[in-house]
Protein backbone atom coordinates (compact mmCIF):
# COMPACT_ATOMS: atom_id res chain seq x y z
CA UNK A 1 0.00 0.00 0.00
CA UNK A 2 0.54 3.13 -0.52
CA UNK A 3 2.01 3.73 3.05
CA UNK A 4 4.51 1.02 3.36
CA UNK A 5 6.83 3.81 0.88
CA UNK A 6 6.92 6.28 3.71
CA UNK A 7 7.29 4.11 6.71
CA UNK A 8 10.16 1.88 4.71
CA UNK A 9 12.38 5.30 3.94
CA UNK A 10 11.89 6.77 7.52
CA UNK A 11 13.30 3.94 8.67
CA UNK A 12 16.40 3.83 6.67
CA UNK A 13 19.69 5.17 7.97
CA UNK A 14 21.59 8.58 6.97
CA UNK A 15 22.64 11.78 8.29
CA UNK A 16 19.43 12.95 8.66
CA UNK A 17 17.87 9.71 9.88
CA UNK A 18 20.04 10.53 12.77
CA UNK A 19 18.84 13.80 13.73
CA UNK A 20 16.64 14.05 16.31
CA UNK A 21 13.01 14.89 15.54
CA UNK A 22 12.39 17.90 17.17
CA UNK A 23 15.62 19.56 15.47
CA UNK A 24 14.23 18.44 12.12
CA UNK A 25 10.65 19.60 12.57
CA UNK A 26 12.24 23.19 13.47
CA UNK A 27 14.41 23.34 10.83
CA UNK A 28 11.21 22.31 8.16
CA UNK A 29 9.05 25.10 9.79
CA UNK A 30 11.96 27.51 9.02
CA UNK A 31 12.59 26.48 5.35
CA UNK A 32 8.99 26.11 5.00
CA UNK A 33 8.61 29.96 5.99
CA UNK A 34 11.54 31.01 4.16
CA UNK A 35 10.18 29.70 0.87
CA UNK A 36 6.41 30.94 1.67
CA UNK A 37 7.77 34.58 2.21
CA UNK A 38 9.54 34.65 -0.42
CA UNK A 39 7.72 37.18 -3.81
CA UNK A 40 7.35 35.99 -7.43
CA UNK A 41 10.22 38.39 -8.75
CA UNK A 42 12.93 36.60 -6.28
CA UNK A 43 13.53 33.64 -8.47
CA UNK A 44 16.91 33.35 -7.52
CA UNK A 45 15.89 32.80 -3.80
CA UNK A 46 13.67 30.44 -4.77
CA UNK A 47 16.77 28.39 -6.97
CA UNK A 48 18.68 28.54 -3.60
CA UNK A 49 16.07 26.98 -1.89
CA UNK A 50 16.08 23.95 -4.06
CA UNK A 51 19.62 23.39 -3.87
CA UNK A 52 19.00 23.63 -0.08
CA UNK A 53 16.31 20.79 -0.54
CA UNK A 54 18.75 19.10 -2.79
CA UNK A 55 21.52 18.91 -0.51
CA UNK A 56 19.14 17.68 2.29
CA UNK A 57 17.53 14.92 0.15
CA UNK A 58 21.67 13.65 -0.83
CA UNK A 59 22.07 13.87 2.41
CA UNK A 60 18.96 11.18 3.35
CA UNK A 61 19.73 8.75 0.52
CA UNK A 62 16.51 8.53 0.05
CA UNK A 63 15.56 7.67 -3.56
CA UNK A 64 15.07 11.03 -4.78
CA UNK A 65 13.57 10.09 -8.12
CA UNK A 66 10.50 8.27 -6.21
CA UNK A 67 10.13 11.12 -3.60
CA UNK A 68 9.76 13.77 -6.03
CA UNK A 69 7.42 11.94 -7.90
CA UNK A 70 5.51 11.29 -4.87
CA UNK A 71 5.50 15.05 -3.80
CA UNK A 72 4.08 15.79 -7.33
CA UNK A 73 1.14 15.13 -5.99
CA UNK A 74 0.25 18.51 -5.36
CA UNK A 75 1.18 19.90 -9.13
CA UNK A 76 -2.46 18.92 -10.37
CA UNK A 77 -3.74 21.76 -8.07
CA UNK A 78 -1.03 24.26 -8.23
CA UNK A 79 -1.24 23.80 -12.13
CA UNK A 80 -4.81 24.97 -12.35
CA UNK A 81 -4.36 28.01 -10.63
CA UNK A 82 -1.35 28.46 -12.09
CA UNK A 83 -3.60 28.39 -15.60
CA UNK A 84 -6.09 30.83 -14.29
CA UNK A 85 -2.53 32.88 -13.36
CA UNK A 86 -1.33 32.90 -17.06
CA UNK A 87 -4.78 33.80 -18.52
CA UNK A 88 -5.34 36.48 -15.97
CA UNK A 89 -1.53 37.67 -17.33
CA UNK A 90 0.29 37.06 -14.17
CA UNK A 91 2.77 34.23 -15.10
CA UNK A 92 5.40 35.37 -12.62
CA UNK A 93 2.87 34.68 -10.25
CA UNK A 94 1.58 31.00 -12.07
CA UNK A 95 5.44 29.81 -11.92
CA UNK A 96 5.50 31.13 -7.74
CA UNK A 97 2.76 29.07 -7.19
CA UNK A 98 3.77 25.72 -8.57
CA UNK A 99 7.35 26.46 -7.23
CA UNK A 100 6.30 26.99 -4.09
CA UNK A 101 3.89 24.15 -3.09
CA UNK A 102 6.38 21.91 -4.63
CA UNK A 103 9.19 23.05 -3.08
CA UNK A 104 7.01 23.13 0.52
CA UNK A 105 5.74 19.10 -0.68
CA UNK A 106 9.50 17.92 -1.11
CA UNK A 107 10.29 19.47 1.97
CA UNK A 108 7.14 18.08 4.36
CA UNK A 109 8.08 14.47 2.22
CA UNK A 110 11.99 14.77 3.23
CA UNK A 111 11.13 15.03 6.73
CA UNK A 112 7.96 12.65 7.32
CA UNK A 113 10.43 10.18 5.04
CA UNK A 114 13.64 10.21 7.31
CA UNK A 115 11.28 10.30 10.60
CA UNK A 116 8.95 7.53 11.72
CA UNK A 117 5.51 8.95 12.57
CA UNK A 118 5.84 7.96 16.14
CA UNK A 119 8.95 10.27 16.39
CA UNK A 120 7.61 13.25 14.86
CA UNK A 121 4.59 12.68 17.03
CA UNK A 122 7.20 12.73 20.26
CA UNK A 123 8.70 15.89 18.74
CA UNK A 124 5.87 17.93 18.20
CA UNK A 125 4.82 16.89 21.87
CA UNK A 126 7.47 18.29 23.51
CA UNK A 127 7.19 21.47 21.12
CA UNK A 128 4.08 22.04 22.90
CA UNK A 129 1.39 20.68 20.75
CA UNK A 130 -1.42 19.14 22.83
CA UNK A 131 -1.25 15.94 24.18
CA UNK A 132 -4.78 14.78 23.14
CA UNK A 133 -4.39 15.88 19.37
CA UNK A 134 -1.00 13.71 19.01
CA UNK A 135 -2.25 10.54 20.81
CA UNK A 136 -5.10 10.60 18.44
CA UNK A 137 -3.23 10.85 15.59
CA UNK A 138 -1.25 8.23 16.87
CA UNK A 139 -4.37 6.18 17.10
CA UNK A 140 -5.47 7.20 13.65
CA UNK A 141 -2.11 6.64 11.95
CA UNK A 142 -1.88 2.98 13.74
CA UNK A 143 -5.42 1.89 13.12
CA UNK A 144 -5.71 3.57 9.18
CA UNK A 145 -4.85 1.08 7.07
CA UNK A 146 -6.53 -1.97 9.29
CA UNK A 147 -9.90 -0.35 9.17
CA UNK A 148 -9.11 0.30 5.31
CA UNK A 149 -8.28 -3.12 4.90
CA UNK A 150 -11.42 -4.06 6.48
CA UNK A 151 -12.93 -2.07 3.62
CA UNK A 152 -11.30 -3.16 1.15
CA UNK A 153 -12.43 -6.45 2.19
CA UNK A 154 -16.34 -5.42 2.34
CA UNK A 155 -16.26 -3.74 -0.71
CA UNK A 156 -14.96 -7.24 -2.17
CA UNK A 157 -17.27 -9.02 -0.70
CA UNK A 158 -20.19 -7.45 -2.21
CA UNK A 159 -18.91 -7.15 -5.49
CA UNK A 160 -18.46 -11.12 -5.28
CA UNK A 161 -22.15 -11.51 -4.57
CA UNK A 162 -23.42 -9.57 -7.14
CA UNK A 163 -23.97 -6.44 -5.68
CA UNK A 164 -25.09 -4.11 -8.68
CA UNK A 165 -23.90 -0.75 -6.48
CA UNK A 166 -26.80 0.76 -4.97
CA UNK A 167 -26.75 3.80 -2.39
CA UNK A 168 -28.92 1.85 0.44
CA UNK A 169 -26.29 -0.93 0.01
CA UNK A 170 -23.14 1.56 0.08
CA UNK A 171 -24.93 3.00 3.54
CA UNK A 172 -25.27 0.16 4.97
CA UNK A 173 -21.65 -1.02 4.78
CA UNK A 174 -20.38 2.40 5.94
CA UNK A 175 -22.79 1.57 8.64
CA UNK A 176 -21.67 -1.89 9.70
CA UNK A 177 -17.51 -0.73 9.26
CA UNK A 178 -18.75 2.17 11.88
CA UNK A 179 -20.11 -0.52 13.92
CA UNK A 180 -16.95 -2.86 13.64
CA UNK A 181 -14.61 0.24 14.25
CA UNK A 182 -16.71 1.22 17.69
CA UNK A 183 -16.18 -2.64 18.30
CA UNK A 184 -12.49 -2.28 17.49
CA UNK A 185 -12.14 0.46 19.56
CA UNK A 186 -13.58 -1.41 22.71
CA UNK A 187 -11.67 -3.99 22.27
CA UNK A 188 -8.81 -1.70 21.77
CA UNK A 189 -9.19 0.02 24.91
CA UNK A 190 -10.12 -2.62 26.64
CA UNK A 191 -6.87 -4.26 25.81
CA UNK A 192 -4.79 -1.48 26.37
CA UNK A 193 -5.91 -0.65 29.75
CA UNK A 194 -5.28 -4.24 30.46
CA UNK A 195 -1.63 -3.36 29.82
CA UNK A 196 -1.77 -0.63 31.84
CA UNK A 197 -2.13 2.14 29.21
CA UNK A 198 -2.68 5.94 30.77
CA UNK A 199 -3.07 8.11 28.28
CA UNK A 200 0.24 8.39 27.60
CA UNK A 201 2.13 6.75 24.51
CA UNK A 202 5.45 5.89 25.89
CA UNK A 203 8.89 6.65 23.86
CA UNK A 204 11.35 4.09 23.36
CA UNK A 205 14.31 5.76 25.00
CA UNK A 206 14.87 9.55 26.09
CA UNK A 207 15.20 11.75 23.06
CA UNK A 208 19.20 13.32 23.54
CA UNK A 209 20.09 16.88 21.78
CA UNK A 210 23.61 15.96 20.33
CA UNK A 211 26.01 18.31 19.19
CA UNK A 212 25.57 16.87 15.61
CA UNK A 213 21.73 17.76 16.07
CA UNK A 214 22.63 21.42 17.59
CA UNK A 215 24.96 21.95 14.34
CA UNK A 216 22.38 20.60 11.90
CA UNK A 217 20.14 23.20 13.33
CA UNK A 218 22.15 26.00 13.32
CA UNK A 219 22.91 24.82 9.71
CA UNK A 220 20.19 24.13 8.24
CA UNK A 221 17.44 27.34 9.53
CA UNK A 222 20.80 29.55 9.19
CA UNK A 223 20.74 28.56 5.51
CA UNK A 224 16.89 29.17 5.55
CA UNK A 225 17.32 32.42 7.51
CA UNK A 226 20.32 33.54 4.89
CA UNK A 227 18.33 33.10 1.61
CA UNK A 228 15.08 34.53 3.01
CA UNK A 229 17.66 37.76 4.17
CA UNK A 230 19.43 38.35 1.12
CA UNK A 231 16.25 37.77 -0.90
CA UNK A 232 15.19 40.76 0.67
CA UNK A 233 18.04 42.95 0.63
CA UNK A 234 18.99 42.07 -3.26
CA UNK A 235 15.70 42.73 -4.68
CA UNK B 1 -10.62 21.31 -0.31
CA UNK B 2 -7.08 21.11 0.91
CA UNK B 3 -5.00 24.11 0.64
CA UNK B 4 -1.39 23.50 -0.04
CA UNK B 5 1.55 25.56 1.02
CA UNK B 6 2.38 28.77 -1.32
CA UNK B 7 -1.30 29.54 -2.16
CA UNK B 8 -2.30 31.33 0.87
CA UNK B 9 -0.52 34.98 1.46
CA UNK B 10 1.98 35.28 4.37
CA UNK B 11 -0.49 37.41 6.67
CA UNK B 12 -3.49 34.66 6.08
CA UNK B 13 -1.75 31.65 7.00
CA UNK B 14 -0.18 33.15 9.75
CA UNK B 15 -3.31 34.64 11.27
CA UNK B 16 -5.02 31.18 10.58
CA UNK B 17 -2.03 29.11 12.42
CA UNK B 18 -1.74 31.93 15.27
CA UNK B 19 -5.58 31.38 15.45
CA UNK B 20 -6.27 27.56 15.26
CA UNK B 21 -3.41 26.41 17.66
CA UNK B 22 -5.23 28.17 20.98
CA UNK B 23 -8.72 27.19 19.46
CA UNK B 24 -7.35 23.29 18.87
CA UNK B 25 -6.04 23.23 22.01
CA UNK B 26 -8.87 24.69 23.76
CA UNK B 27 -11.20 21.91 22.06
CA UNK B 28 -8.72 19.40 23.10
CA UNK B 29 -8.63 20.22 26.55
CA UNK B 30 -12.69 20.08 26.28
CA UNK B 31 -12.63 16.59 24.48
CA UNK B 32 -10.15 15.41 27.30
CA UNK B 33 -12.48 16.33 29.77
CA UNK B 34 -15.87 15.21 28.48
CA UNK B 35 -13.64 12.01 27.50
CA UNK B 36 -11.67 10.07 29.78
CA UNK B 37 -8.69 8.04 28.90
CA UNK B 38 -10.21 5.24 27.48
CA UNK B 39 -12.22 6.69 25.02
CA UNK B 40 -8.76 8.42 22.83
CA UNK B 41 -8.83 4.19 21.04
CA UNK B 42 -12.41 5.25 20.05
CA UNK B 43 -11.35 8.93 18.86
CA UNK B 44 -8.64 7.47 16.85
CA UNK B 45 -10.27 4.34 15.26
CA UNK B 46 -12.94 6.67 14.55
CA UNK B 47 -10.71 9.10 12.78
CA UNK B 48 -9.68 5.90 10.56
CA UNK B 49 -12.64 5.08 10.00
CA UNK B 50 -13.00 8.11 7.82
CA UNK B 51 -10.26 7.33 6.00
CA UNK B 52 -11.33 4.06 4.83
CA UNK B 53 -15.13 4.94 4.48
CA UNK B 54 -13.41 7.03 1.53
CA UNK B 55 -12.96 3.68 -0.43
CA UNK B 56 -17.08 2.98 -0.28
CA UNK B 57 -18.27 4.61 -3.59
CA UNK B 58 -22.05 5.69 -3.39
CA UNK B 59 -23.28 5.92 -6.95
CA UNK B 60 -25.72 8.96 -7.17
CA UNK B 61 -26.17 8.55 -11.33
CA UNK B 62 -25.36 7.76 -14.63
CA UNK B 63 -21.57 6.58 -14.09
CA UNK B 64 -21.47 9.53 -11.33
CA UNK B 65 -20.43 8.35 -7.18
CA UNK B 66 -19.42 9.98 -4.76
CA UNK B 67 -17.81 9.12 -1.26
CA UNK B 68 -18.26 10.52 2.23
CA UNK B 69 -16.32 13.28 3.61
CA UNK B 70 -17.18 12.69 6.72
CA UNK B 71 -16.81 16.18 8.85
CA UNK B 72 -20.57 16.17 9.31
CA UNK B 73 -20.57 12.27 10.59
CA UNK B 74 -17.77 12.61 12.93
CA UNK B 75 -19.89 15.70 14.59
CA UNK B 76 -22.64 13.60 14.50
CA UNK B 77 -22.07 10.76 16.27
CA UNK B 78 -18.62 12.17 18.33
CA UNK B 79 -19.52 15.59 19.40
CA UNK B 80 -18.31 18.66 18.54
CA UNK B 81 -15.35 19.07 20.09
CA UNK B 82 -14.28 15.46 19.87
CA UNK B 83 -15.09 15.61 16.24
CA UNK B 84 -13.02 18.57 15.70
CA UNK B 85 -9.84 16.86 17.18
CA UNK B 86 -10.26 13.86 15.28
CA UNK B 87 -10.76 15.81 12.24
CA UNK B 88 -7.47 18.24 13.13
CA UNK B 89 -5.66 14.82 13.52
CA UNK B 90 -6.36 13.60 10.11
CA UNK B 91 -6.01 16.84 8.48
CA UNK B 92 -2.40 16.30 10.50
CA UNK B 93 -1.79 13.01 9.15
CA UNK B 94 -2.93 14.12 5.44
CA UNK B 95 -0.70 16.91 5.26
CA UNK B 96 2.59 14.79 6.55
CA UNK B 97 1.99 11.39 5.52
CA UNK B 98 0.18 11.94 2.03
CA UNK B 99 1.15 15.23 0.63
CA UNK B 100 -2.43 16.46 0.97
CA UNK B 101 -2.74 19.82 2.06
CA UNK B 102 0.45 22.14 3.27
CA UNK B 103 1.94 21.87 6.56
CA UNK B 104 1.97 26.24 7.23
CA UNK B 105 -1.41 26.00 5.13
CA UNK B 106 -2.31 23.39 7.93
CA UNK B 107 -3.97 25.96 10.48
CA UNK B 108 -6.13 27.32 7.19
CA UNK B 109 -6.91 24.13 6.76
CA UNK B 110 -8.23 23.27 10.15
CA UNK B 111 -10.18 26.12 10.75
CA UNK B 112 -12.25 25.42 7.01
CA UNK B 113 -11.98 21.57 7.78
CA UNK B 114 -11.97 21.21 11.65
CA UNK B 115 -13.75 23.92 13.30
CA UNK B 116 -15.89 25.84 10.89
CA UNK B 117 -16.54 22.27 8.82
CA UNK B 118 -17.72 20.21 11.76
CA UNK B 119 -19.39 23.04 14.11
CA UNK B 120 -21.51 23.49 10.76
CA UNK B 121 -22.13 20.10 9.98
CA UNK B 122 -22.85 19.90 14.11
CA UNK B 123 -25.42 22.69 13.95
CA UNK B 124 -28.36 21.36 12.20
CA UNK B 125 -28.59 18.56 15.16
CA UNK B 126 -27.90 21.41 17.48
CA UNK B 127 -30.97 23.26 16.14
CA UNK B 128 -33.26 20.45 15.60
CA UNK B 129 -32.30 17.86 18.19
CA UNK B 130 -32.13 14.27 17.92
CA UNK B 131 -35.80 14.14 17.20
CA UNK B 132 -35.35 14.33 13.08
CA UNK B 133 -31.93 12.70 12.83
CA UNK B 134 -31.65 12.26 9.36
CA UNK B 135 -33.13 15.59 8.22
CA UNK B 136 -30.51 17.03 10.38
CA UNK B 137 -27.63 15.03 9.35
CA UNK B 138 -28.93 15.98 5.41
CA UNK B 139 -28.78 19.73 6.66
CA UNK B 140 -25.21 18.71 8.45
CA UNK B 141 -23.22 17.02 5.39
CA UNK B 142 -24.65 19.70 2.59
CA UNK B 143 -24.12 22.62 5.06
CA UNK B 144 -20.39 21.21 6.01
CA UNK B 145 -19.05 21.19 2.85
CA UNK B 146 -21.02 24.21 1.53
CA UNK B 147 -19.27 26.16 4.56
CA UNK B 148 -16.12 24.49 3.96
CA UNK B 149 -15.77 25.65 0.25
CA UNK B 150 -16.99 28.88 0.66
CA UNK B 151 -14.34 30.14 3.61
CA UNK B 152 -11.40 28.15 1.03
CA UNK B 153 -12.22 29.93 -1.69
CA UNK B 154 -12.53 32.77 0.39
CA UNK B 155 -9.08 32.70 1.73
CA UNK B 156 -7.58 31.92 -1.29
CA UNK B 157 -9.52 35.28 -3.33
CA UNK B 158 -8.02 37.23 -0.10
CA UNK B 159 -4.47 35.78 -0.73
CA UNK B 160 -4.41 37.04 -4.14
CA UNK B 161 -5.38 33.79 -5.88
CA UNK B 162 -7.03 34.90 -9.10
CA UNK B 163 -9.74 32.50 -10.41
CA UNK B 164 -11.99 33.83 -13.20
CA UNK B 165 -15.80 34.40 -12.85
CA UNK B 166 -16.62 32.01 -14.83
CA UNK B 167 -14.69 29.44 -13.03
CA UNK B 168 -15.49 30.88 -9.67
CA UNK B 169 -19.28 30.28 -10.55
CA UNK B 170 -18.70 26.53 -11.76
CA UNK B 171 -16.81 26.14 -8.52
CA UNK B 172 -19.71 26.75 -6.58
CA UNK B 173 -21.52 25.44 -8.57
CA UNK B 174 -19.56 21.31 -8.22
CA UNK B 175 -19.39 22.30 -4.60
CA UNK B 176 -23.07 22.52 -4.27
CA UNK B 177 -23.86 19.44 -6.26
CA UNK B 178 -20.31 18.24 -3.90
CA UNK B 179 -22.55 19.41 -0.84
CA UNK B 180 -26.13 17.83 -1.67
CA UNK B 181 -24.43 14.49 -2.64
CA UNK B 182 -22.69 14.48 1.23
CA UNK B 183 -25.80 15.29 2.59
CA UNK B 184 -27.63 12.66 0.95
CA UNK B 185 -24.65 10.25 2.25
CA UNK B 186 -24.29 11.98 5.58
CA UNK B 187 -28.25 11.14 5.81
CA UNK B 188 -28.13 7.12 4.57
CA UNK B 189 -25.28 6.41 6.94
CA UNK B 190 -26.74 8.08 10.12
CA UNK B 191 -29.54 6.31 8.93
CA UNK B 192 -28.07 2.97 8.68
CA UNK B 193 -25.76 3.27 12.15
CA UNK B 194 -29.00 3.93 14.17
CA UNK B 195 -30.51 1.10 12.64
CA UNK B 196 -27.76 -0.83 13.74
CA UNK B 197 -27.72 0.62 17.42
CA UNK B 198 -29.78 3.51 18.06
CA UNK B 199 -27.15 4.86 21.32
CA UNK B 200 -24.35 5.67 18.58
CA UNK B 201 -26.60 8.10 17.07
CA UNK B 202 -28.69 10.49 19.27
CA UNK B 203 -25.99 11.10 22.21
CA UNK B 204 -27.46 13.59 24.06
CA UNK B 205 -25.48 16.91 24.80
CA UNK B 206 -25.67 19.40 27.80
CA UNK B 207 -27.63 22.19 26.73
CA UNK B 208 -25.37 24.94 27.41
CA UNK B 209 -23.00 23.05 25.38
CA UNK B 210 -25.31 22.75 22.64
CA UNK B 211 -26.09 27.03 22.71
CA UNK B 212 -22.29 28.15 23.49
CA UNK B 213 -21.45 25.44 19.94
CA UNK B 214 -24.74 26.79 18.25
CA UNK B 215 -23.65 30.37 18.64
CA UNK B 216 -19.91 29.53 17.21
CA UNK B 217 -21.69 27.94 14.46
CA UNK B 218 -23.76 30.92 13.82
CA UNK B 219 -20.62 33.40 13.87
CA UNK B 220 -18.89 31.37 11.51
CA UNK B 221 -21.50 31.28 9.14
CA UNK B 222 -21.83 34.86 9.61
CA UNK B 223 -18.07 35.69 9.18
CA UNK B 224 -17.94 32.83 5.75
CA UNK B 225 -20.79 35.02 4.33
CA UNK B 226 -19.21 38.58 4.94
CA UNK B 227 -15.85 36.74 3.24
CA UNK B 228 -17.28 36.13 0.16
CA UNK B 229 -19.58 39.18 -0.03
CA UNK B 230 -16.27 40.99 0.05
CA UNK B 231 -14.38 38.69 -2.21
CA UNK B 232 -16.56 38.80 -5.12
CA UNK B 233 -19.30 41.70 -4.85
CA UNK B 234 -17.28 44.76 -3.94
CA UNK B 235 -14.23 44.64 -5.60
CA UNK B 236 -12.68 47.92 -4.08
CA UNK B 237 -13.09 46.08 -0.32
CA UNK B 238 -11.16 43.73 -1.46
CA UNK B 239 -8.45 45.62 -2.84
CA UNK B 240 -8.66 48.06 0.08
CA UNK B 241 -8.76 45.12 2.90
CA UNK B 242 -5.48 43.46 0.87
CA UNK B 243 -3.83 47.18 1.21
CA UNK B 244 -4.69 46.99 4.54
CA UNK B 245 -3.21 43.96 5.74
CA UNK B 246 -0.49 44.54 3.05
CA UNK B 247 -0.77 41.75 0.96
CA UNK B 248 0.48 41.00 -2.29
CA UNK B 249 1.49 45.29 -2.38
CA UNK B 250 4.18 44.88 -4.51
CA UNK B 251 3.09 41.92 -6.30
CA UNK B 252 0.00 43.69 -7.83
CA UNK B 253 1.99 46.55 -8.63
CA UNK B 254 4.65 45.19 -10.36
CA UNK B 255 2.56 42.56 -12.32
CA UNK B 256 -0.65 43.87 -12.60
CA UNK B 257 0.17 47.65 -13.92
CA UNK B 258 0.01 46.45 -17.56
CA UNK B 259 -3.27 45.61 -16.95
CA UNK B 260 -5.21 47.67 -14.10
CA UNK B 261 -8.32 46.74 -15.19
CA UNK B 262 -8.37 42.84 -15.26
CA UNK B 263 -8.64 41.98 -11.81
CA UNK B 264 -11.30 44.18 -11.98
CA UNK B 265 -13.00 42.50 -14.21
CA UNK B 266 -13.80 39.44 -13.01
CA UNK B 267 -14.97 40.68 -9.80
CA UNK B 268 -17.68 42.53 -11.46
CA UNK B 269 -18.74 39.48 -13.82
CA UNK B 270 -22.13 38.92 -13.06
CA UNK B 271 -22.19 35.51 -12.83
CA UNK B 272 -19.82 35.54 -9.88
CA UNK B 273 -22.20 37.97 -8.77
CA UNK B 274 -24.44 36.33 -8.64
CA UNK B 275 -23.12 32.73 -7.22
CA UNK B 276 -21.82 34.50 -4.70
CA UNK B 277 -25.22 36.50 -3.38
CA UNK B 278 -26.82 33.04 -4.38
CA UNK B 279 -24.36 31.38 -1.74
CA UNK B 280 -24.61 33.86 0.75
CA UNK B 281 -28.30 34.35 0.62
CA UNK B 282 -28.75 30.23 1.05
CA UNK B 283 -26.16 30.71 4.35
CA UNK B 284 -28.27 33.67 5.61
CA UNK B 285 -31.52 31.52 5.31
CA UNK B 286 -30.27 28.80 6.88
CA UNK B 287 -28.66 30.87 9.90
CA UNK B 288 -32.61 32.34 9.89
CA UNK B 289 -34.64 29.67 9.87
CA UNK B 290 -32.09 27.65 12.54
CA UNK B 291 -32.52 30.47 14.46
CA UNK B 292 -36.37 30.06 14.32
CA UNK B 293 -36.10 26.18 14.74
CA UNK B 294 -34.14 27.19 17.76
CA UNK B 295 -36.47 29.86 19.50
CA UNK B 296 -39.95 27.26 18.67
CA UNK B 297 -37.98 24.44 20.10
CA UNK B 298 -36.88 26.96 23.57
CA UNK B 299 -40.70 28.47 23.71
CA UNK B 300 -42.33 24.88 22.96
CA UNK B 301 -40.18 23.52 26.08
CA UNK B 302 -41.39 26.30 28.15
CA UNK B 303 -44.65 25.43 27.58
Amino acid sequence: MHHVTLDRWSRGESVLHRRDARVKVLALAAYLVAVATLDAGQQLALVACGALLAAGLLASRLPAGALLARAAIVLPFSGVFAIFSVLGGQPGRAVELVEKSYLSACAVLLVAGTTPLARLMGALESLHVPRFVVLVVQFIYRYLFVVSEQAQHMRLAALSRGEKGSFRAAAGALAVLFARSEARAEAVYRAMAARGFSGRIPQLGTPQLHPADAAFLIAAVGAAAIIRIAAGVFS
Amino acid sequence: MHIPDGFLATPVWAGLDATAAPAVAYLARRAGRNFDEGRIPMLGVMGAFVFAAQMINFPVGVGISGHLLGGALLAQTLGPSAAAVTMTAILAIQALVFQDGGVLALGANVWNMALIGVLAGYLPLGALGCGRRRLAAFLGGALSVLAVAVVAIAELLVSGVRMPGPVLAVTMGLFFVTALIEGAITAAVVGAIGAVNPDWTSRPQAPLARKAMFGLGACAFLLATGGIFLASTAPDGLERLAGRIGLGERARVLLAAPMPDYEARWFSSAALGKAAAGMAGLVLIFVLTALLGKWLIRTRRKE
